[in-house]
């Protein structure tokens, strides 16, 4: 698929429906317009991206620009106030077997701390109709056998990021959306993690990754996509910038700085 | 709807919270029919009324800590945060809040059963050591059994629509504990002629349980079921609806 052709950095007006990447097929996920807004307090405001299939993507803006609200509206756990927000052409809610489309892991993790690994696993296999050979295979995947029947209490930061990423590849899903998923892991789990997310876009899936370390994103992202503020600052692809982390840096800094002055 | 109401389950199974709440049960239990069966004179407890009021005790205590297992079952996850992933895999929050009504309704059923048959218990065994006879009839312990469980796993249901409508734990939890607890013992003693439709008066009436102030005022058992039927339905579909309304944070 070609790429980068109709990736632009768009600073001040937020993109258009005309503006967005016509590929063969629909976009994997895209939001148009995308408003939402708590009493006056604006927390998105006309966001509009779409990501390519086969491609990490990063998201990035400061602490309270919309990232996490932009992922909850494209997910369906809060409804835009204005706009739409589109995984493969429909809303989350209308997917039929949303686990085995798309993975996501918000924040820092949720579970409940009372309940093992395991049984965290088994209670969504279960709504989903996934069998618990999976669980097994998942919880082999991210390292976590040994300590699956220990209570969620007991674990680190790193080995909930994990069990969060495992419930996230249940459905064996196309999309993965990511909120912070390196927070607390060691260089070891960063490096395992970069190694997966880069294979999982190889054979054709997507990732979104929101993030605020960029030095990470520089490492692993194909394109980015900033918001400030709760609107769009730039969609790029790395392969525009000149030379990796240090210039992304710059932009990012530029971008971000702009109205908070 | 199957695949949801086998999650809910594992979850009910699998929560510490469940297990704690059960202890306090017991404990409960044991502490009030004891309180009453060793204060009380040999004369007053040999009447059969009295045997039944302290019986009736545990249909409360089992209907109050359904309630809380219901709303637990919904303000929990909105505490931890698990209602997320949970509603990642059901986006159909409708389904999700069946599910919690219906398996709560189950884990119901067993705490009022435990309550009653512990009360009875205690009872028999307190009065048995005070040498006092049983008046209480196989027929009695039969209604308070099947009744108790019945009302319990009914008010595992209203739990579940305050939880759902109320959102935060403490405050759920708090709210049913007052209106079970005071409200509604206030209402009997000032309102006759409403109370005995309240939720806790049509428990009473469905286990056959005599509750000291309204001693001849409670609805018959069958009207008691529908009565309570009714506010189960009733707070599972506002739940519902609010729960599919509203954003999760």
């Amino acid at each position: 698929m070609p790429e980068a052709s109709n990736d632009r950095a768009a600073v001040d007006q937020p993109l258009t429906d005309a503006d967005l990447p016509r590929p063969l097929s629909r976009p994997v996920l895209s939001a148009r317009n995308l408003t939402k807004r708590y009493g006056d307090v604006v927390a998105v405001e006309a966001l509009t991206f779409a990501l390519e299939r086969g491609t990490i993507t990063g998201f990035l803006g400061p602490n309270g620009a919309g990232k996490t609200t932009t992922l909850r509206l494209l997910l369906g756990l809060a409804q835009p106030t204005a706009g739409e927000a589109l995984i493969f052409g429909r809303r989350y809610q209308e997917l039929e077997n949303p686990m085995h489309r798309v993975g996501a892991v918000l924040e820092s993790g949720d579970f409940d701390p009372g309940r093992s690994g395991r049984n965290h696993l088994r209670a969504l296999a279960l709504a989903a109709g996934i069998a618990f050979e999976r669980v097994e295979e998942l919880l082999a995947l991210v390292e976590l056998e040994t300590a699956a029947d220990r209570r969620v209490r007991t674990y680190s930061l790193g080995m909930r990021q994990r069990l969060g990423l495992a419930s996230a590849l249940l459905g064996d899903p196309e999309l993965l959306l990511l909120d912070e998923p390196a927070n607390g892991l060691d260089p070891a789990g960063v490096h395992w993690l970069r190694g997966f997310l880069r294979q999982f876009a190889e054979s054709g899936r997507t990732v979104l990754v929101s993030s605020h370390v960029l030095a990470e994103v520089a490492q692993t992202v194909d394109t980015v996509v900033i918001i400030n503020r709760g609107r769009l600052a730039a969609t790029l692809g790395l392969d525009e910038l000149d030379d990796g982390a240090r210039s992304l840096e710059d932009l990012y800094l530029e971008l971000t700085a702009r109205e908070g002055a | 709807m199957i695949a949801q109401l086998r999650s809910e389950l594992l979850k009910q199974r699998t929560t510490r919270t469940n297990v704690l709440l059960l202890l306090w049960m017991v404990g409960l239990v044991v502490l009030v029919v004891l309180l009453h069966v060793l204060s009380f004179s040999v004369e007053d407890l040999s009447r059969s009324d009295n045997q039944l009021m302290i019986v009736g005790l545990g249909t409360s205590i089992g209907a109050l800590f359904a309630s809380l297992l219901g709303a637990m079952s919904i303000t929990g996850e909105i505490r931890h945060g698990t209602i997320r992933p949970t509603f990642l895999a059901t986006p159909r929050r409708g389904r999700v809040v069946v599910a919690k009504v219906a398996a709560s309704a189950l884990a119901g059923l067993a705490v009022g059963l435990i309550a009653e048959a512990l009360t009875a218990g205690v009872q028999a065994a307190g009065l048995g050591a005070r040498g006092i006879h049983i008046e209480l009839g196989s027929g009695d312990y039969v209604q308070l059994l099947a009744g108790g469980a019945l009302a319990a796993a009914l008010f595992a249901a209203i739990g579940v629509g305050v939880g759902a409508v109320v959102r935060n734990q403490v405050a759920a939890v708090v709210g049913l504990c007052v209106w079970l607890l005071f409200l509604e013992p206030l209402l009997l003693g000032d309102v006759h002629a409403a109370a005995k439709f309240a939720p806790g008066a049509s428990a009473g009436a469905i286990a056959g349980a005599i509750q000291t102030q309204i001693a001849d005022d409670l609805v018959a058992p069958a009207l008691g079921v529908l009565l309570l039927a009714a506010y189960a339905v009733l707070a599972s579909a506002v739940g519902s609806i609010a729960t599919t309304r509203r954003d999760v944070n």
